[in-house]
């Protein structure tokens, strides 16, 4: 019980390191997305970064204020249009007279620029939007399960 | 309206399974460079063949990987594109995940209220 009680309180040391590593998450899981194919990372393994600065704001400021800042139907509505987007990308394989998910339009640009690789880079982007939102939405949906939990204990 | 656009997908998939099996039961599907190898017979004598420095798909997809894609992470062109398909099933394991925590959430939190 003493976890929940330092939320409710919202603990200084816990604000002050959610305060730090909230912008270094942000910026971090970005770089890891974008860089996906030219160092390693990937799609994925950035959504999922970025996904967790949503809990250093729960952690930090309580779900009042998550709730208030982040938009749930927004992160909802945005995972289906990346599921879509790659599906779009993928499909840009038949289109161009190649199989499905074949990488096309490839050769342009130097070999290790941001976007040299064609359509896996975009792909890639994709899949870290589709994560990013999935995975938000995820933990959103867990922290409202927590917060009625509080309530009911601050009525007690 | 959605109920047809379901039914004609699921078609498209069945009949694009369908003859697939069809295709892969009359002849073996061609090795990686076009020539026709036949895969069983090289895996029971594997010495009537010249195998010296072959270390299988790995070797090949480190060898071509720039020619083909020119993406500089291996890792990133197999997954999104020698294994695209994988990935897109991948991703959407996650959508019906978060589709399936939301319904029971929702259960819980209607119970909770009575």
């Amino acid at each position: 019980m003493k976890f929940k009680e330092g939320i409710k309180e919202k603990n200084i040391i816990v604000k002050c390191g959610a305060d730090s590593f909230l912008p270094f998450a942000l910026v971090f899981g970005l770089c890891v997305i974008l860089l996906g194919t030219v160092s390693p990372g990937g799609g994925f393994q950035g959504g999922v970064i970025v996904a967790s600065a949503c809990l250093l704001l729960y952690l930090g400021y309580g779900y009042d204020t998550v709730t208030k800042s982040i938009n749930m139907h927004v992160l909802e509505v945005n995972e289906s249009i990346g599921a879509v987007l790659y599906v779009i990308l993928a499909f840009c394989g038949i289109l161009f007279g190649a199989r499905f998910c074949q990488n096309v339009f490839y050769a342009d640009g130097k070999i290790g620029d941001l976007i040299s690789a064609g359509t896996i880079t975009f792909m890639s982007f994709s899949v870290g939007y589709k994560v990013l939102t999935g995975v938000g939405f995820l933990l959103m949906l867990l922290m409202s399960l927590l917060s009625t939990d509080e309530e009911e204990q601050m009525e007690e | 309206m959605k109920k047809t656009i379901a039914v004609f997908s699921l078609l498209v998939l069945l009949v694009a399974g369908i003859s697939v099996m069809v295709y892969t039961h009359d002849e073996v599907a061609p090795t990686y460079d076009g020539s026709g190898t036949d895969v069983t017979e090289l895996y029971e004598n594997p010495e009537d063949y010249d195998v010296e420095g072959a270390s299988g798909i790995a070797e090949i997809i480190v060898d071509t990987n720039l020619e083909k894609t020119m993406a500089v992470n291996d890792v990133a062109s197999v997954v999104f594109d020698y294994r695209g398909f994988d990935t897109i099933g991948e991703s959407f394991i996650l959508l019906s995940a978060i589709a399936g925590s939301f319904v029971i959430i929702r259960m819980i939190k209607k119970r909770e209220e009575e």
